[in-house]
């Protein structure tokens, strides 16, 4: 058959898929017309057509293939599904890696808070003079709120929280993929630097009671929210280190599916923190007792919330 | 979907309907362009929400805070956002033709495009893109840290071109069958002549002496005259 005579006879269906992936017409057709068009595809390369026409034919080819296949299907309640299932669920079966992160964090911040609070020369290794005069200031009991300038400092600082805190959640999952070594330093890091700050003011009877009054809340969502960004970058990092039967580009993939509920879940979480720690943790009208049990609720909520959430099976 | 990468680096796709389709990766220049264009824009309409919210919010504490919001959401959004929503391309992507798509050609989601922008952070260590950039230009399909863990490519979206009429000769039916393949490097040429200049078209013809016995000008006229026998008229 000639060029032209195959155009002429095949031009219609052409036209109607243009307009089926313009959305205009009867979309329930797209999948006949589109599998015609698939067969003009075949037969012109086939026959030797000329490029033009068989590049005219792969474009459509290619749009109507991507509205076929490329339609998602709408899952109004993923999100919900995330937050209540997937992501605690993920975060269980990562627990040994967690467990890394845990100690990274917690060890080191315990192991510098005792030093920094037994003597306090250690605290100075950690920490420049300024700094630490910086953070007794800041602690003073009439100073926590009067640096911050009222309810529009808090959305000041509530702004900064969300900028500064989830951007380091983000970036320590990415720096999780190069073996998890920056990731596990981010955390470290930032064990440090909370130990030597919670060590020196702990020894100093007047910022103590400011200093764990204002951190108890949040940290509860702060902490575990960083320790659960590190634990997906960490993911990445070891799939990339132990790929295991897989290849390291199938294995990557596996795990960025593997980790990105857990990303999610600690980017909400530091959300939630940045949160408490703008509009709660620095009130000044309540006092620490109120705090302290609020912050208790608090903990007591994340460890029931991954000990048991997403237990019972999908109804 | 099965996939090879053909000699001209172009990446064919197999659909189930047998059919193959072929996507172009887009190489580290382009989509370094790409980017300088996404940060100026982001740069621009970060300023400009800037001075909008200073008029709005007299209050010091309080514009700091809301800018601070818009900078999160914007820095770490606008590149998802843009690809979910707008087929795959932020306006960078939209200017240089290219756009983000996932390993087996279909558009991309949610948990592509986020997890390939968070790892821009990645591909920034150790200064400036140099993990990505060594990572694309070892990989065959150009593809950097964040679209290997994602499983995406940035590809050139294919343009719709306007089909030349094949200039009207009076139709020669071939001397001898040719393969498919020769037909389409007739027909190619037929198509194409008019954008060559006439030195090149009629070095071109004599080099098809065995198929037109002729030379030159007449050569020419003669390839254009099978190739609209091809087309049909005949």
């Amino acid at each position: 058959m000639k060029q032209q005579q195959f155009e002429q006879q095949y031009k219609d269906n052409w036209t109607e898929v243009a307009e089926l992936c313009d959305g205009r017409g009867d979309g329930t057709r797209l999948p006949l017309v589109y599998r015609a068009l698939c067969q003009s595809l075949a037969l012109a390369r086939q026959r030797g057509y000329s490029p033009s026409l068989t590049e005219h034919l792969h474009t459509l080819v290619l749009r109507a293939h991507r509205s076929i296949y490329g339609t998602v299907p709408e899952r109004p309640l993923a999100l919900r599904d995330m937050v209540v299932r997937t992501f605690p669920q993920r975060v269980r079966e990562e627990w040994r890696l967690f467990l890394v992160a845990f100690i990274a964090f917690w060890g080191v911040a315990g192991v510098v808070g005792y030093l920094a609070w037994y003597d306090p020369n250690w605290a100075y290794s950690f920490a420049s003079p300024d700094d630490l005069d910086e953070f007794t200031r800041m602690y003073q009991p009439d100073a926590a709120r009067i640096g911050r300038g009222g309810s529009a400092g808090d959305v000041a600082m509530f702004g900064f929280y969300i900028w500064n805190n989830v951007s380091i959640c983000f970036r320590t999952f990415a720096g999780g993929l190069f073996g998890g070594i920056p990731a596990i330093f981010s955390v470290v890091f930032n064990g440090v630097h909370g130990g030597v700050v919670a060590g020196w003011l702990t020894r100093n009877p007047a910022t103590s009671i400011t200093f764990w009054s204002f951190v108890v809340t949040h940290s509860s969502f702060e902490i575990t929210g960083l320790l659960l960004s590190a634990t997906a970058g960490m993911r990445l990092g070891l799939a990339l280190i132990r790929p295991g039967r897989l290849s390291r580009r199938h294995s990557l993939l596996q795990a960025s599916r593997r980790a990105f509920p857990i990303v999610v879940g600690a980017a909400l979480l530091t959300v939630i923190a940045a949160f408490f720690e703008a509009f709660w943790s620095a009130t000044p009208s309540l006092p620490p007792q109120v705090k302290f049990t609020v912050g208790a609720i608090c903990w007591a909520c994340v460890l029931g919330y991954f000990l048991f959430a997403g237990r019972r099976r999908a109804a | 979907m099965g996939e090879r990468l053909m000699l001209d680096g172009r990446l064919a796709l197999t659909t189930p309907e047998g059919v193959s389709l072929a996507l172009t990766p887009a190489g580290p220049g382009l989509r370094g362009f790409a980017w300088a264009i996404d940060f100026v824009v982001w740069v621009v309409s970060v300023s400009i929400v800037s001075m909008l919210l200073s008029f709005v919010f007299p209050d010091r504490r309080l514009y700091q805070g809301v800018f601070l919001l818009c900078l999160f959401v914007s820095y770490w959004g606008y590149p998802v956002l843009c690809e979910v929503y707008a087929s795959g391309r932020t306006v960078g992507k939209r200017a240089m033709g290219l756009e983000v798509v996932r390993e087996d050609g279909l558009p991309v989601g949610w948990r592509e495009s986020a997890t390939r922008n968070l790892l821009l952070a990645a591909d920034f260590l150790p200064f400036l893109y140099a993990a990505g950039l060594v990572c694309m230009l070892c990989d065959t399909r150009f593809r950097r840290l964040g679209d290997i863990v994602a499983g995406t490519q940035v590809v050139y979206r294919p343009k719709p071109r306007k089909r030349s009429a094949v200039q009207s000769e009076q139709p020669v039916p071939l001397p001898y069958t040719l393969t498919p393949e020769q037909q389409r490097a007739l027909l190619d040429f037929a198509e194409r002549a008019p954008r060559l200049p006439q030195s090149r078209c009629i070095e071109l013809a004599d080099l098809a002496e065995p198929l037109t016995g002729l030379r030159g000008e007449a050569s020419l006229r003669r390839l254009k005259a099978l190739a609209a026998g091809l087309m049909g008229g005949l």
